[in-house]
């Protein structure tokens, strides 16, 4: 990132939603550009390569799926999808295709800026480092081993990947379909039921509480979410 | 096709006539014109072929042995005698005769499969004209009953009609033709319970039949047709076509009524999508406004208490309208509810979050029993019913009284899950479940769609319990590394 303060997208059909997203997005030091449909998102996000893009998913022209296809067809800019109840299918459709995150209307703005900045975050690192360090949690990729309280927390092969994929993407959603093609290479076999019997023992290893957990959040409709950031 | 006199008998009487005069004046006439014996016989052998051919073998038969009569007595000497002088003779006569009879054998024949193959022609004309009818001109559905009608009439019925099942299963009659054409109800019964076809001859030598229509293992209904002189071959595959057609009339329905549900379902989606997104998108902006002056007015705590009202207040709109399309789109069947495992703690955390303005001010105390299996439900329904409940018991407490939400196995059910949201307000009163808020209402029927349920109860102490029940995770066994 060359800027010094980072440049944001933001497109939604609704004029006064389009207006408060800017006055805000900027109140809080953002730059921040906006577009009132998919086809003039794309436009602008390849002319000016923003750092973050902010989506809603239904709009007149190309809706919001284009745009997130239009950017990951170039790079892994972050986008957030602004979403609504009871259409949960296109927000699993959206992250499928590439969204990172995802806040439902009518969403808070202190909700939209936390995630806004744990994108910009995300997208600033370099890849996941060898070894992911938590509150009490560690995992060790290279030689595949988790600690927790210094003491060895023994995983099979499937929930070690399964936890590597999540905290990978700490305070990311990660869908179903996401982990099934990441874990089981999309195995034609494996059905959403295995990833939750799988994550359902995942828990039970690694949650001081499973049935309060603090780790790997249900993400309902969605998959899950890994709610600690990483130290 | 049915003459005025019964045709075979008078055609019998005719030929057996027909023979022995034919024979006789042959004779005549080859006597009278001098004839030869072998030119006599050449005319004997044809007439006895043509009386074959026309009138079947044993005429043909009977023809060659008078004919053979005939020729050995007025055309062999000596004439007037049935003896014959020269052995000669004798080899013509018998040959004469084995010829005319295996000649007469063979014409019969001949025109016997010449008849089956008339008959076999006319079946499938009758059949072919039945399909046609059937499938192509009906192509609409209600076409049926002409259609029955159609194939009453091909096969020469003088009566008849077709029986489908009812609403109720039992038999309609759809169309008939002729007086009585439904038949015997006590027969039809028989034909439709049994579903095998049931024939009764009838004094008057016609026969009914009561044919039951079925296709692959389904029963479409029972065709009765009664008549004297059927086209009986085409009767059975004729009922074959019929089943066809009524089970193309079924498809055709319900093909129709399908898409109308599908019509109707896509109405409805794209007419919640629209009230979702045009109720959503001002209550959008209304929020970030609150948020923008709260977060600019923040000097101003007088204002401030003000714009916390506001908040809650639109949070709980918001909520009302999210909730209601919900239980529209459930109730429309547009949306099922989709359980799967989920852990209690998860739950009380999405209500808590979901709620954080109003539960800003007041303490939330949560209790998961040791051992509380997950849940097996939609986790934003039932958070939903959660955030409905809380809300409600914010509403009847005191702000400095906590409020409790708390997890257990059910111990009265094996296999369901508790969740209690307890409060120190009034307690529980009479039809609060009935009358009670629309927040009530719509936590009870997200309970109920998921196979749960809602009730409220005293607490003792003070303040009432809203427990709800729902289905727990079956249980993992312990899985080692």
């Amino acid at each position: 990132m060359s800027r010094t303060v980072p440049l944001l997208l933001a497109i939604d059909d609704d004029p006064a939603i389009r207006e408060l997203l800017a006055r805000e997005l900027s109140l809080a030091g953002y730059e921040t550009l906006t577009a009132a449909d998919g086809e003039q998102g794309r436009e602008l996000f390849e002319r000016h390569r923003p750092d973050l893009v902010i989506t809603d998913l239904a709009m007149p022209r190309a809706d919001g799926m284009t745009v997130i296809a239009a950017v990951r067809r170039i790079d892994a800019t972050p986008v957030l999808v602004l979403s609504v109840r009871g259409e949960e299918e296109d927000k699993v459709r959206a992250l499928d295709l590439g969204a990172d995150d995802y806040v439902t209307k009518p969403f808070s703005l202190r909700e939209l800026l936390a995630r806004v900045r744990t994108q910009l975050r995300r997208s600033g690192r370099d890849a996941a480092p060898e070894v992911l360090r938590f509150p009490d949690l560690e995992i060790d990729r290279a030689r595949r081993l988790v600690t927790q309280g210094g003491r060895e927390v023994r995983l099979t092969p499937t929930e070690f990947s399964i936890l590597e994929l999540l905290a990978g993407q700490a305070s990311r959603p990660v869908t179903l379909r996401q982990i099934i093609g990441t874990v089981w290479r999309g195995a034609p076999a494996t059905t959403m039921d295995t990833v939750r019997v799988h994550v359902g023992s995942l828990r039970r290893k690694i949650e001081p509480d499973p049935s309060d957990p603090r780790y790997i959040g249900t993400e309902p409709w969605v998959g899950y979410r890994f709610l600690v950031e990483p130290e | 096709m049915a003459g005025s006199a019964p045709p075979a008998d008078a055609r019998r009487i005719v030929v057996w006539v027909a023979v022995p005069v034919t024979v006789a004046l042959l004779t005549w006439t080859g006597r009278a014109a001098g004839a030869n014996p072998p030119t006599i016989g050449f005319v004997y052998m044809v007439a006895v072929l043509a009386l074959a051919t026309w009138g079947g073998w044993a005429a043909g038969a009977v023809a060659s042995v008078l004919a053979m009569l005939c020729f050995n007595f007025f055309f062999f000497l000596p004439f007037g005698t049935l003896a014959v002088e020269e052995p000669a003779n004798w080899v013509a006569l018998l040959s004469f005769l084995a010829a005319s009879t295996l000649a007469s054998r063979l014409v019969a024949t001949a025109r016997a499969q010449a008849e089956e193959a008339r008959r076999r022609q006319h079946e499938v004309e009758v059949l072919y004209e039945l399909s046609l009818g059937l499938f192509s001109v009906s192509q609409r559905s209600g076409a049926l009953g002409e259609a029955t009608v159609q194939v009453l009439r091909e096969i020469s019925a003088e009566s008849g009609a077709l029986f489908v099942p009812g609403p109720d299963g039992e038999p309609v009659a759809l169309s008939t033709i002729g007086q009585e054409g439904g038949g015997d109800p006590a027969l039809l019964e028989r034909a439709w319970r049994s579903e095998r076809p049931v024939e009764i001859q009838e004094a008057g030598g016609g026969f009914t039949a009561y044919l039951p229509l079925r296709l692959g293992g389904h029963f479409g209904g029972v065709l009765v047709v009664r008549g004297q002189e059927m086209a009986s071959d085409v009767l059975e595959p004729a009922a074959r076509l019929l089943a066809l057609a009524v089970e193309r009339e079924r498809l055709l329905a319900e093909a129709a009524h399908l898409q109308a549900v599908r019509e109707s379902d896509a109405l409805k989606t794209a007419l919640l999508r629209a009230v979702s997104h045009d109720l959503r998108t001002p209550l959008t902006a209304m929020r970030l406004e609150i948020e923008s002056l709260e977060s600019r007015l923040a000097g101003w705590p007088e204002v401030l208490a003000s714009l916390h009202g506001l908040a809650v207040a639109q949070a709980r709109l918001a909520r009302r309208i999210d909730n209601l399309l919900a239980l529209a789109r459930l109730e429309a069947g547009l949306a099922r509810p989709r359980p799967e495992p989920v852990p209690p703690g998860s739950l009380f955390r999405a209500g808590r979050e979901s709620l954080a303005p109003v539960l800003a001010r007041r303490e939330l105390a949560t209790r998961i029993a040791p051992g509380c299996p997950d849940l097996l439900a939609d986790p934003a329904l039932t958070a939903e019913i959660l955030v409905n409940l809380l809300e409600n018991a914010a509403r009847a407490t005191p702000v400095e009284a906590p409020l409790e939400l708390a997890a257990s196995r059910d111990p009265d059910r094996s296999g369901s899950v508790r969740l209690e949201v307890l409060d120190r307000g009034m307690g529980v009163r009479a039809g609060d479940l009935s009358s009670g808020g629309l927040g009530l209402r719509i936590a009870t029927s997200f309970a109920e769609a998921q196979g749960g349920s809602l009730k409220l109860i005293d607490r003792p102490g003070g303040g009432t319990i809203a427990r709800v029940i729902l289905p727990a995770a079956p249980e993992l066994p312990e899985e080692t590394a």
